[in-house]
């Protein structure tokens, strides 16, 4: 355990000479941010149609009509509680997309910088050091997944209408940013890991993260026009299916990372 | 086989189709530095990391201290080894003091801290503590490397061509600090291509090419390869006197200049018999030397025994 901790150490250290990895995730949190933004505020103000009054948003509508803590709310207010709900999702790339620039350049940046055979000669066990690089990349990805979530938050109080943001602060917001967004993350890292121990290349390790992200979008998607409302029930129904993939990844890591294989194949 | 620090028996690895070692056997006595020669792709690092317990041999075995190496023993008979690899391997965002404090924490040594304080000072390093990696010279980097393998006070060091791509001087110095630990008690075993370091520093030598194909020590290699020979020194041209040897019975006898070549490997008559021929026919004799072949000779043999070594 303490090895793992000293590899911990080591990797937070190293992070923090190396933030530009994090500028991917700068940028998705923006746009995930932005986005709701332009939609229920930028865009009504500029064309002067409440949100309330378009027939896109009927599904909305029949929500706020069925929703106890919505009833509270002025119509065009629900509707913004309603787009800033739904875009939440997208704030769970954040913190995927840390864990995955982290974590595709963890081992393969060992073996690039030949810094990973110094490291397999301590008496490290694989648990170990898969343990110490995983909580390197995890750590960073949860850091990345609160303050993104408090940005949303702060920028919600700032622009929606009122009501809006104690509607938003609700157990239904940390689920999916503070639940699934590690979760989420864990299985993006734990990929990367399972690919990086294979791969001499951080790209390949990277663009097979693209499993991992493209559900979100998909269930934004749902969420405006298939009519899936990402309820308390489902969160916890995904967070348990993250789990149990996490629990596979974590049995398929210890078994992928052979350090023959790596120190052989290391060109 | 004897006892030793650590042995070797039989070890053999196969890639695929490729068989990288055949059947090598050593064993490391204590304090002495043993270093492993031959040419690229000769198996040196696949037995170098074999008996550092990174990867298995197909067949063989690793024993340390009399210990079998094998996947349950590996981590704990690793820690009684430092391993100094071919590259530096310093991450270079970190400082060198964070780099060694890294590997100190992983060896689980009390006071880490103190044990890098301790090693800055011992490799000469202190002033450079604080700086990152990054900005070290290339001699600098493998001083941190050096203290690095050597931070958990192991009893054997493997050093992986701890030389390569050093300018004289900063070779110089990894050389001095490898023979200080030998002086320290500690089992060297180096791996090189770098036979002049070999021929300064090593007490015994081995020559692989997949398969062993000789130990001993240098001289015993030396006398194993090449017949003795004589290097004779004469006030007056020698050519004379390279006719009165070859009288007396020496086949063996080559002229330059004033010096007398004279092989008598496989002759009757000893050194004073071939002084006194010369001193009975009136030579002038400066100096008797025995003549060495460089290391690079005894080697390039070895590899190629029917080839001509110079």
């Amino acid at each position: 355990m303490s090895r793992a901790l000293a590899l911990l150490g080591k990797e937070l250290a190293d992070l923090r000479q190396n933030l530009a990895i994090f500028v991917p995730s700068v940028i998705v949190t923006v746009v995930a941010i932005f986005m709701p933004v332009m939609v229920a505020v930028i865009v009504p103000a500029v064309t002067g149609e409440r949100l309330s009054d378009s027939g896109d948003l009927e599904i909305a509508l029949e929500m706020y009509k069925k929703d106890p803590t919505m009833r509270a709310l002025e119509p065009e207010a629900a509707i913004q509680a309603y787009v800033f709900q739904y875009f939440l999702v997208m704030l769970v790339l954040a913190p995927i997309t840390s864990a995955m620039s982290v974590a595709a350049s963890s081992v393969i940046g060992e073996k690039q910088a030949r810094t990973l055979e110094p490291l397999l000669v301590t008496p490290i066990t694989t648990l170990e050091l898969l343990g110490g690089k995983l909580l390197g990349a995890l750590l960073p990805a949860l850091f990345v997944a609160v303050i993104s979530l408090t940005l949303y938050l702060v920028v919600v109080a700032a622009v929606a209408a009122n009501g809006v943001f104690s509607v938003l602060l609700g157990p239904r917001t940390l689920g999916v940013v503070l639940l699934l967004g590690p979760l989420a993350s864990m299985v993006a890292l734990q990929l990367a890991i399972c690919v990086s121990s294979r791969v001499n290349d951080a790209r390949t390790a990277q663009q097979l993260g693209i499993f991992v992200i493209l559900p979100i979008p998909a269930l934004l998607l749902g969420q405006i026009f298939g009519g899936i409302e990402l309820t308390g029930p489902l969160i916890l129904w995904i967070a348990l299916g993250l789990f149990l993939v996490n629990i596979g990844l974590m049995w398929v890591a210890i078994r992928l990372f052979d350090r023959e294989t790596i120190l052989t194949r290391w060109k | 086989m004897a006892s030793g620090v650590l042995t070797a028996s039989h070890l053999s690895r196969r890639f695929g189709d490729r068989l990288a070692v055949d059947d090598v056997s050593f064993t490391l006595a204590p304090g002495e530095i043993f270093a492993l020669l031959g040419p690229n792709g000769a198996g040196k690092t696949t037995t170098l990391r074999i008996l550092a317990g990174l990867i298995a041999p197909t067949t063989g075995s690793v024993e340390i201290d009399g210990q079998r190496m094998g996947p349950q023993s590996a981590p704990q008979l690793r820690s009684r080894i430092g391993f100094l690899t071919e590259a530096p391997g310093l991450w270079d965002r970190l400082t060198v003091r964070d780099n060694l404090l890294v590997y100190a924490r992983m060896y689980g040594l009390p006071a880490p801290r103190k044990v890098v304080d301790d090693a800055l000072e011992r490799f000469e390093i202190r002033d450079r503590g604080d700086d990152r990696a990054a900005q070290l010279s290339k001699g600098l980097k493998q001083r941190v490397a050096l203290a690095r393998s050597l931070l958990h006070d192991p009893r054997i060091a493997m050093l992986d061509e701890p030389t390569s791509g050093l300018d004289p001087g900063s070779a110089r110095e990894v050389r001095d600090l490898v023979l200080s630990l030998r002086d320290q008690g500690r089992t060297i075993l180096l791996c090189t291509h770098n036979l002049d370091e070999v021929e300064r520093v090593a007490d015994r030598v081995a020559v692989l090419s997949r398969r062993l194909i000789a130990v001993g020590t240098p001289a015993s290699l030396r006398s194993k390869v090449f017949a003795p020979r004589l290097r004779i020194t004469l006030n007056q041209p020698a050519e004379r006197y390279a006719t009165v040897l070859r009288t007396a019975g020496l086949s063996d006898v080559h002229v330059e200049g004033p010096v007398l070549l004279v092989g008598i490997a496989h002759a009757a008559m000893t050194t004073p018999d071939v002084v006194r021929y010369l001193v009975e026919a009136g030579a002038g004799i400066e100096t008797v030397m025995p003549e060495e072949p460089p290391l690079e000779d005894v080697y390039l043999k070895l590899l190629n025994p029917s080839g001509d070594a110079s």
